[in-house]
């Protein structure tokens, strides 16, 4: 139509996806055969001298230039190009005789299994034949199933040729070495004997061998002879004969170049010295048998040969004597490799990194670049109008002086450097088109990364502010999503080169649109340290500012730019006196035409709620209360500005307004604390930590009394009289019980120490705010370190019986144990500072490993879930469309935007709240319960709230929960103020139904706007179609385990049980581990009052070995017979309710796998004898007597075996059983259990007794556990999404390199993750396609991927487009 | 005229029931002579130090112009006649609470309301009746004066 038209001109092109044709749809991977290298390549190489006496590549040689320059000093003799341009061309390089490929080496193996060595047909039935091809042909059949088949294919094989009749022997490998051979020793047989005579009389019988050996030479001719169709057979892709190598491509000398040394030597690439050698050894080979040598130094070569092709290809194979040169596998492999270190991580231009450092003047937003960086990182700008003379100045700059640039592209298409001078002409030519990279500006989109980069909010779009000085600095509040601090931190920055790329970052990745994580919602850029201290102080209660220093300090918050509402003060008489509250009512609503109303509660740590009272009377303050953007009371800590809370003051702002409402009171806060405390000063001292007489005091009797009542303890322990906890020995509840006491005394400390301490006291108010330190950390400066635990426990025995040589054997007080009574302040004992350094390494140690750990988990997550995203139809899917959910954790909802607890979309009190606040009451216009009812069921019976609209039924049920609760507050009220139900009567203006209505009335329209904000903020917080949930999910998940410290768990009143936690079990769970460290099965009884039956079924359930049970196991030897008698304790049987007899005894012994008696053996006496005699079939009776007389005690007679022990928990007379062990089948069984409320931790086990679905459930409910027993919060949906990821194949999928094998079915995915040269090599023999959909495939072809701003796909078609007519029809058409 | 919201002598009972907090602000807790009405008020003791057993006239007002105007809400500059003038401590602030007497009552329930005089909180308890006045986010002057 019009060709002519003007392309949308960008900056730099934009990916536009080519139409049709061109596209790379699918990758196949597949052998290359020796005539398809003859083919490709350009020389063929056989001298063995790289270069000739000139220094010159020697023609023929590895080197040759037809293959491309070596270096920077030649051009390509084939297509003419220097270093920079030439691709490089292949060479190849024919062997004289055929060898093995390694890494094929097992696949030729296992068809040499499956084919006649004879005939090379498969050794299969032909009806079997039939069958199995056509199950192998089936389209649908993934590679995991396939391999599967095969696996069976060849275990069917058998060894007689069906074909050909001959007898196949067993192939298999020799030793480590690369050689297959075929073994008749198995098959000898009559015939052999006959043969052997016939040739002894031969000289040299000896020839005869049992074992061949299949030279490639062999197999390369038998794999000719195999059919297609039985190629097919074994999922062979191509003709086997290409597993063999015949030729070898020779690589492009740019990829392997040579560094010329001075003195005419030359440095080569292992890959050139490698080839250099095959090189040499063909041509000795070749000379060989032309030449006629002996056989052996023939084959003695060939095997050299061999074991030097394999080296090429895998330098690090069994075979290869020393791999000190890297092979074509070790250049694809690991971290370094072309797979992770080129293909999926790329080193990109435009970065910058240095040192960071703290700028509270700062907005949020920006970032400080240092203009020596500003200098050299650059922004492309095109030139227009509005922009000319800004540019011109630049480029007249040039590149040294600041507002510069570097480069200047003209629309000619010349490229100007404007390093040198004449830069004033191309100033004054420049025109509208041309590009200038200008050095970086204020207000420039740049990227700012910290590693490690755990979730996403890791790497952030900043704006940039050029600063003199050399470091990156940012506003401190941004501190937390980076995890920096600025003890030497760096930091990486990226400026986007185009404007597609800054719109992109600035909309996904700008600060203000990350100020919550994903993970569970709650803010995590918010007031850190210093600035939670200021305003802790500036909000005390007695805090009082006259005129003068109010209205400085209101200028400090807004550079003195703002204008300021001065608030009328809260002291009028005697003088005039603002309070601190009153500058954040300033802070939060600067003035009348900001239009925010902020109304939250919350409960500071130091809250106590007060008798009688509303919560505001808290005598500490710790009630934090805002109403209508005005501080009511409260003093401000971490609960309030901090991060990690849902309903803090941004939060709120962050939900009720948006991003820009809370990032502009950050700012502000920022700046007027770090002035305020500037001013004010903060600063902690010796006499800080110095305790005053009635401190010390207190001190001493805590400890004294903790020291006596553990000596109290040991004393009863050494007599015996310890009552012991459940399922402890006296030992560990000794342990136990001064473990508990020692952990008293410290927190007891703590509490003397806060509530001691002067309020001026720095590290209490620190503590306090939250902005740094704990009560534990005071007590250790002040009043005691405490008890130094390694590994859970006391200090152990590093000598005989003892921690330490100073302290008498057996010792277990306190302090021999560890226990530090003395503070930092008063210094520690020379014991103690040991047992200090004991506890202090194992922390090192612990974060030293769980990084490492940690690391790889997050790793194999995000390779697991990197692919999956939410579509258009509301399913989450992954890459190729396989469903994981219909919907996002079951209603679709953006785990980022929730503001309830536990991932509820809305905190309605909150929101009701405000509704109540900022939309007052009229004049008794307060609904009736039934009117409030029917306002309700009015609106939910609108379209929006029913589950087709949406709206998910557990939302519905808690907003009308809520209202609810609220009309029952509005009776209660009522009928407190003697008033009957119903308002409308007397709608007088009779004074008690005034008050009812302001203390909890609602009004029609403060109803209306509740519901209407409520449901038109649970649809806003719908997840976006494309959204990466997949990884959120991962980093969700692997984030907080760098946070978790090693941790074993107590079940609440079942002290002796553990429970493994923290990484090791998030490890488990994640791998699908068969064996799990802690396996504990939770049981209910049917009958749960009783302590009997509770002790009956752990009877049944512990197992209970024949030698627990009898008084008497032993021999009996009478002239008559021999046997073993056994006599039951019936006692013991009857005081455990054991329910044991003979007769029981007589069946777990018959069935007791290894002693193999026969039931006429075993005689019951009576109830509590039996009698077991030996078969006679050996002449000697004693000694299988005695072997079974010591087998005998541990025959299981009750209980299950797996089951360690059982332990009974009270709980409120209700009694359950906590099994540490496994068999989750036979404990439901169990008579007493109550099945159906019996559950496991073994996920494995719970998918094999319950299937499926249940050991997804377990899955969400164990990481759950896990992290809430780390006080952790993760949203439930991304624990959902996990547990389906590793359930939706139908079986339980670990995230590990077996597990995601089963999983993806993408090579290069694979490749790129783990065992990468495996992978490849099992592509190419199978003939695998790779369509390029994940993630990690379009990162390494190059392709934007198809998920976030990638899952659009939109096209126009331009010429199908309708003119439109004006004017009336044609009359004649 | 002002119309007075609220007038009455209190005598105080204690200060600092739950102990000493804050240098300068005491929390005082007293009772009326004419409506038996309960306070809790925090003062600014380095100010204005009220000890047990004084006595002091209280007046809850929502202007201090005499002539009744309402208050705006910022403040004035200049020295205009006020009420302020008869009282020797003043303090302005909102009402942020009405709520009936959190512990079950029996026949006759009272009613507490909360004032925030910038942080400086107020609690009066007492009939009903005396609350008909006041209403949420009202703006208040409290003014005393000791007797």
């Amino acid at each position: 139509m019009n060709q002519g038209a003007e392309k949308l001109r960008c900056t730099k092109e934009p990916y536009i996806e080519v139409n049709g044709h061109q596209r790379i749809e699918s990758i196949r991977f597949s052998v290359h055969s020796g005539d398809d290298i003859r083919k490709q390549a350009e020389v063929q190489v056989w001298k063995n001298v790289i270069y000739d006496v000139n220094i010159k590549p020697a023609p023929d040689g590895l080197l040759d230039l037809r293959m491309g320059p070596p270096n920077r000093n030649f051009t390509c003799a084939t297509c003419h190009g220097n270093f920079t341009e030439c691709p490089g061309h292949f060479g190849w390089l024919k062997l004289t005789l055929p060898v093995f490929n390694v890494g094929y080496f097992n696949s030729i193996l296992n068809i040499l299994k499956c084919i006649c060595k004879a005939c090379g047909r498969i050794l299969l039935l032909e009806s079997e034949r039939r069958i199995f091809l056509k199950t192998m042909r089936k389209p649908r059949a993934d590679p995991t199933q396939k391999d599967h088949l095969l696996k069976k294919i060849r275990q069917k094989c058998g060894s007689e040729c069906l074909h050909c009749g001959y007898k196949n022997g067993v192939v298999k490998k020799l030793g480590s070495s690369l050689t297959i051979v075929e073994d008749f020793t198995r098959k000898i047989d009559g015939s052999m004997h006959e043969f052997r005579s016939a040739l002894s009389h031969l000289k040299d019988g000896a020839s005869f061998q049992l074992i061949h050996v299949l030279r490639p030479l062999k197999v390369l001719a038998l794999f000719k002879r195999m059919l297609d169709q039985d190629c097919e057979l074994l999922n062979l892709n191509d003709r086997p004969e290409k597993l063999i190598i015949t030729d070898i491509a020779v690589p492009p000398s740019p990829i392997r170049p040579s560094v010329i040394m001075d003195a005419g030597m030359s440095m080569e690439n292992d890959i050139t010295i490698i080839l250099k050698g095959i090189v040499n050894t063909n041509s000795i080979l070749r000379e060989d048998l032309e030449g006629a040598a002996p056989l052996f130094k023939c084959l003695e070569c060939w095997d050299l040969l061999q074991v030097q092709v394999a080296e090429y290809i895998n330098s690090e194979a069994p075979c290869v004597p020393d791999n000190k040169n890297r092979g074509l596998i070790q250049r694809l492999k690991g971290k370094q490799g072309r797979f992770r270190g080129n293909l999926s991580g790329k080193r990109v231009e435009f970065t910058g990194r240095t040192v960071i450092s703290p700028d509270p003047n700062l907005k949020i937003t920006e970032v400080a670049i240092p203009t020596v960086m500003a200098q050299i990182l650059t922004y492309p700008e095109r030139v227009y109008r509005h922009n000319i003379e800004k540019l011109r100045q630049c480029v007249r700059n040039g590149r040294f002086k600041y507002p510069g640039a570097n480069f200047a592209v003209l629309s000619s298409g010349s490229t100007m450097d404007l390093k040198f001078e004449g830069r004033k002409n191309v100033a004054n030519d420049l025109k509208y088109g041309d590009i200038v990279q200008r050095h970086l500006e204020d207000g420039d989109v740049v990227l700012f990364n910290r590693q490690p980069s755990l979730h996403r909010m890791s790497l952030m779009c900043h704006r940039a502010r050029i600063m003199p000085w050399k470091t990156l600095r940012f506003n401190e509040s941004v501190c937390n999503p980076y995890n920096a601090d600025f003890d030497g931190d760096e930091m990486n920055l990226h400026v986007p080169q185009t404007e597609e790329a800054r719109t992109e970052a600035l909309t996904l990745m700008g600060v203000q649109n990350n100020l919550c994580t994903p993970k569970n919602g709650e803010i995590l850029v918010a007031s850190t340290q210093d600035f939670l201290t200021s305003s802790f102080l500036i909000t005390r209660k007695d805090a009082f500012y006259d005129r003068a220093s109010f209205a400085l300090l209101c200028s400090y918050m807004g550079d003195g730019m703002e204008s300021i509402d001065l608030p009328a003060p809260a002291l009028i008489k005697p003088v005039e006196l603002w309070t601190g509250k009153q500058l954040f009512n300033v802070l939060v609503r600067p003035n009348a035409s900001t239009r925010v109303f902020l109304n939250l509660t919350v409960k500071e740590k130091c809250f106590s709620k007060p008798q009688n009272l509303s919560e505001t009377m808290c005598p500490r303050d710790g009630f934090v209360y805002f109403r209508n953007s005005e501080l009511i009371c409260g003093q401000l800590g971490k609960a309030t500005l901090g991060n990690g809370s849902k309903d803090g003051l941004f939060s709120v702002l962050l939900r009720d307004y948006n991003a820009y409402a809370a990032a502009s009171c950050m700012g502000r806060l920022a700046k007027l604390s770090a002035r305020w405390i500037g001013n004010h000063g903060f600063s902690i001292g010796i006499d800080d930590v110095q305790p005053g007489e009635r401190l010390i005091q207190q001190n001493k009797r805590t400890i004294d009394d903790g020291n006596r009542e553990c000596l109290d303890f040991i004393a009863k322990y050494n007599k015996g009289e310890l009552t012991l906890e459940t399922g402890c020995d006296a030992a560990q509840t000794l342990e136990l019980k001064i473990h508990d006491v020692l952990n008293k005394i410290r927190s007891a400390a703590g509490n003397v120490c806060m509530n001691e301490l002067h309020w001026r006291n720095s590290p209490l108010i620190m503590s306090q705010c939250g902005s740094k330190g704990s009560p534990i950390n005071i007590s250790q400066m002040i009043a005691l370190v405490g008890q130094q635990s390694v590994g859970g426990r006391r200090a152990p025995n590093g000598f005989i019986d003892r921690a330490l040589p100073h302290f008498p054997i057996n010792s277990k007080t306190p302090s021999a144990k560890g226990f530090v009574a003395n503070s930092f302040y008063t210094g520690l004992t020379a014991t103690e500072f040991f047992f200090h350094t004991m506890a202090g390494r194992e922390g090192l140690v612990d974060t030293a490993v769980k990084t490492a750990e940690t690391g790889y988990m997050s790793r194999r997550l995000v390779k697991g879930m990197e692919d999956i995203s939410l579509h258009y139809d509301l399913t989450v899917r992954d890459a190729s469309g396989a469903i994981a959910q219909f919907l996002y954790g079951d209603d679709g909802l953006d785990p980022a935007k929730m503001e309830g607890k536990e991932g509820s979309p809305l905190n309605f009190d909150q929101l009701y709240m405000k509704v109540m606040a900022t939309c007052p009451h009229r004049e008794n216009d307060s609904l009736s319960p039934a009117e409030i009812l029917q306002t309700l069921d009015k609106r939910f019976s609108r379209c929006d709230m029913a589950p087709e609209g949406g709206c998910s039924s557990e939302f519905k049920q808690k907003l009308s929960d809520f209202i609810q609760k609220r009309i029952v507050t509005l009776q209660q009220t009522r009928q407190a103020l003697q008033l009957d139900e119903n308002p409308a009567i007397n709608k007088g203006c009779c004074k008690r139904e005034t008050i009812s209505t302001r203390i909890s009335g609602i009004s029609a329209k403060q109803l209306e706007v509740f519901l209407e904000t409520c449901i038109s903020r649970y649809y806003l917080k719908k997840l976006e179609a494309g959204a990466a949930i997949g990884v959120i999910g991962a980093q969700s998940i692997g984030e907080p385990g760098t946070q978790m410290t090693l941790k074993t768990f107590h079940f609440a009143g079942v002290a002796s049980m553990n429970i493994t936690l923290g990484v090791p079990r998030i490890k488990e769970i994640i791998n699908a581990a068969k064996n799990i460290s802690t396996p504990v099965i939770k049981t209910q009884l049917l009958s749960s009052s009783e302590a009997l039956s509770a002790r009956i079924v752990k009877g049944c359930l512990e197992k209970t070995t024949l030698g627990e049970v009898s008084k008497c196991i032993k021999i009996v030897l009478k002239p008559s017979q021999t046997y073993i008698s056994v006599v039951l304790d019936m006692e013991r049987i009857e005081s455990l309710q054991m329910r044991i007899s003979s007769e029981s005894v007589r069946f777990a012994i018959l069935n007791h796998p290894r002693i193999g008696l026969k039931p006429e053996h075993v005689i019951t006496m009576s109830s509590h004898k039996l009698k077991i005699s030996m078969p006679l079939v050996h002449k000697d009776q004693l000694f299988p007597l005695h072997s079974m007389n010591t087998l005998l005690p541990k025959v299981i007679v009750k209980g299950i075996s797996t089951v360690k022990r059982a332990v009974i928990k009270k709980d409120k007379e209700l009694y359950s059983l906590f099994v540490e062990g496994t068999n989750y089948l036979a404990v439901m069984g169990t008579p007493g259990v109550d099945a159906s409320k019996t559950t496991t931790n073994h996920v494995i086990e719970v998918c094999q007794t319950l299937g499926i679905e249940a050991a997804r459930q377990t899955i969400i409910n164990e990481i759950k556990f896990t992290m809430d027993g780390h006080g952790m919060s993760i949203d439930i949906r991304h624990m959902k999404l996990l547990a389906d990821l590793m359930t939706y194949k139908g079986e339980v999928l670990g995230m590990t390199r077996f597990g995601l094998t089963k999983m993806k079915n993408s090579v290069l995915m694979l490749a790129s993750f783990e065992k990468t040269s495996e992978h490849l090599f099992n592509g190419a023999y199978s003939g695998r396609d790779d369509h390029i959909e994940g993630v990690s495939e379009r990162i390494i072809m190059g392709i934007p991927m198809q998920l976030g701003t990638g899952i659009l796909k939109v096209r126009q078609r331009v010429q199908d487009l309708t003119e439109l007519k004006y004017g009336p029809d044609p009359i004649i058409s | 005229m002002v119309e007075l919201l609220f007038e009455d002598i209190f005598t105080v009972s204690r200060v600092d029931p739950d102990g000493k907090k804050f240098d300068k602000v005491s929390r005082i807790e007293a009772r009326s002579e004419q409506f038996d009405m309960y306070m809790q008020l925090d003062v600014n003791n380095e100010l204005y130090p009220l000890l047990v057993g004084e006595k002091f006239t209280m007046v809850l007002a929502s202007t201090l112009n005499l002539d009744g105007t309402p208050d705006s809400g910022y403040f004035m500059q200049g020295q205009k006649k006020s009420l302020a003038d008869n009282f020797e401590y003043v303090m302005h602030g909102k009402l942020y609470k009405i709520s009936e007497e959190s512990a079950a009552g029996g026949t006759n329930v009272k009613v507490e309301i909360y004032v925030s005089f910038g942080g400086l909180l107020m609690l009066l308890k007492g009939d009903p009746s005396n609350a008909a006045n006041f209403e949420l986010d009202q703006r208040l002057f409290l003014l005393m004066r000791k007797v």
